[in-house]
């Protein structure tokens, strides 16, 4: 043999002792599950915040696996089926991008985006922003970054009646690496819109955002016409572009990359599979999104606050959580819908 | 389930794990190939399990799977990946400059055209005569002699440690 073939057969055999542990695929087959690398039209439909906050927050932050003995508000999800609290934050504590997520048995994704200036009740603190929960909790608990995501988590499962299983905190400037890393996200604007505080300039329709502007993108609530209620719908359309990037089988298959990428930007638990997790996320066959049902008239306002009734809530998320996956609402892949 | 295919399962997983690894130089894109391949074996089971060459047949259905993978992506991608990905993990060691070689071959093969590729895998690492690689890829001998000395005199050509793949942006990678 020459030395050739020699080399060839020891580069192949080192690219073979790259597969993947065959425990991974019994479990496939016991659940008689074909993978779907492509949930391409599931994934366009989905409309909420959520999926891929579930995509982004869970490849950038920390998640960490929660233990709690008190089971609390409703009964525990099934076997394999998790709630994940997704957390977007910008550099001040401020928690601006919340999506409650529940990663069902069978593939199916639901997520829920909850505005962050809703009123709410921060147990031990009384009403207030829902943005304001992790930082009070942290300042109330000698800054541990700890304890401000269990008080968020202890919120909103107060709020949703939801037990939350893990949380994933994102700093939300990973988005901007996050995004070029995927060779950039397109999304349309109605109207060109201009930022007061951070001076970002977009044009009316079509663009590929990336890097910088991307993170200005989705951080802008000034200057536009429904504030937060807005941006909540731009961080929407951002993170359905960017599931759809990640369904691609180029970028899919770039998953450890992708990882890799964004984990510098990531506090994580030491047992947390990130790459099992975004792969999961990823390769979800049904996706919804919604958004909780809060008062948008001004009038009702308190000090800027959305008035949100507690009961509503929870009869909105319980119901939406538990509902079976329905057909996609939007039909046709592909479509980039237009924002605010 | 019969409990022939679970048998199966048990003997032959792994290898055709690493098979589809190799093969498609993807570790999870192997893992849904074969996934996908037992479960339709799995449904069809009685008739495969009759077969002289069962393995033979799960392989081959395999290499189907991969070489009619649509909307994959080119190799030459698959080969930058590596490159991106051993500059983002493991550091620089001792050993590096040991499995240089070994890893610039890994991305050339990488870049080749798949059915070349599936030539000189079943060739180099399955072990497979002319007849058997032509079983699988459902070809002549002939041309199964043309795949693998093509792919040779190109991983030969292409043997030039100057040209070594660099670590490019991440960026342009994905």
């Amino acid at each position: 043999m020459s030395d050739l073939e020699t080399l060839v057969r020891q580069a192949i055999a080192a690219e073979a002792s790259q597969a993947v542990e065959p425990a991974a695929v019994l479990a496939g087959l016991q659940r008689g599950v074909r993978p779907r690398r492509r949930p391409t039209t599931a994934l366009v439909a989905m409309v909420g915040l959520a999926v891929v906050a579930g995509v982004v927050a869970v490849a950038v932050p920390l998640t960490a696996a929660r233990t709690r003995s008190d089971a609390g508000n409703t009964a525990p999800p099934a076997a394999a089926e998790q709630n994940i609290l997704l957390v977007g934050m910008d550099g001040y504590d401020n928690t601006d991008s919340l999506v409650l997520a529940r990663m069902g048995a069978s593939g199916t994704l639901r997520a829920v985006s909850l505005p962050r200036d809703s009123a709410v009740d921060i147990p031990g603190h009384g009403v207030d922003r829902l943005n304001s929960a992790y930082r009070t909790a942290k300042a109330a608990n000698h800054g541990s970054d700890t304890a401000g995501a269990e008080g968020l988590v202890a919120t909103v499962e107060a709020l949703t009646g939801v037990r939350i299983d893990h949380y994933a905190v994102l700093d939300m400037s990973g988005l901007d690496r996050l995004g070029t890393a995927v060779g950039g996200v397109e999304v349309c604007l109605r109207a060109a819109s201009h930022d007061t505080i951070t001076g970002a300039d977009f044009p009316a329709g079509r663009q590929v955002l990336s890097g910088p502007a991307l993170l200005n993108f989705v951080r802008q609530r000034h200057g536009l016409p429904n504030n937060d209620l807005d941006r909540i719908v731009r961080q929407q359309a951002v993170l359905r572009a960017l599931a759809a990037k990640l369904a691609d089988p180029a970028v899919h298959a770039r998953l450890d990359t992708l990882v890799a990428v964004v984990r510098a930007d990531i506090r994580t638990d030491p047992g947390l599979d990130l790459a099992g997790t975004l792969r999961r996320l990823a390769s979800s066959t049904s996706v919804q999104a919604a958004t909780i049902p809060v008062g948008t008239d001004p009038a009702a306002e308190t000090r800027g606050m959305l008035a949100v009734d507690p009961a509503a809530v929870r009869a909105f998320v319980g119901d939406f959580l538990a509902a079976p996956p329905s057909a996609p609402a939007t039909p046709s892949p592909g479509d980039v819908s237009c924002v605010n | 389930v019969p409990d022939g295919f679970d048998q199966f399962v048990a003997d032959r997983l792994d290898r055709l794990l690493r098979y589809a690894t190799a093969l498609t130089c993807d570790r999870y894109l192997a893992q849904d190939i074969v996934q996908n391949v037992l479960l339709r074996a799995q449904s069809r089971w009685a008739r495969i399990g009759e077969m002289d060459a069962p393995y033979l047949y799960v392989k081959r259905m395999v290499t189907n799977e991969y070489l009619s993978w649509r909307r994959r992506a080119a190799a030459r991608d698959v080969a930058s990946t590596h490159g991106t990905l051993d500059a983002l993990g493991t550091p620089v060691g001792d050993h590096a400059v040991r499995h240089a070689e070994r890893d610039a071959m890994r991305h050339r093969i990488a870049a080749l055209p798949r059915r070349q590729r599936a030539a000189i895998v079943l060739r180099y690492y399955e072990n497979c005569s002319d007849a058997e690689i032509a079983a699988v890829l459902g070809c002549t001998e002939g041309t199964v002699r043309s795949h693998i000395s093509r792919a040779l005199r190109r991983l030969r050509a292409t043997q030039d440690p100057t040209r070594r793949s660099t670590s490019r942006p991440v960026s342009e990678v994905l």
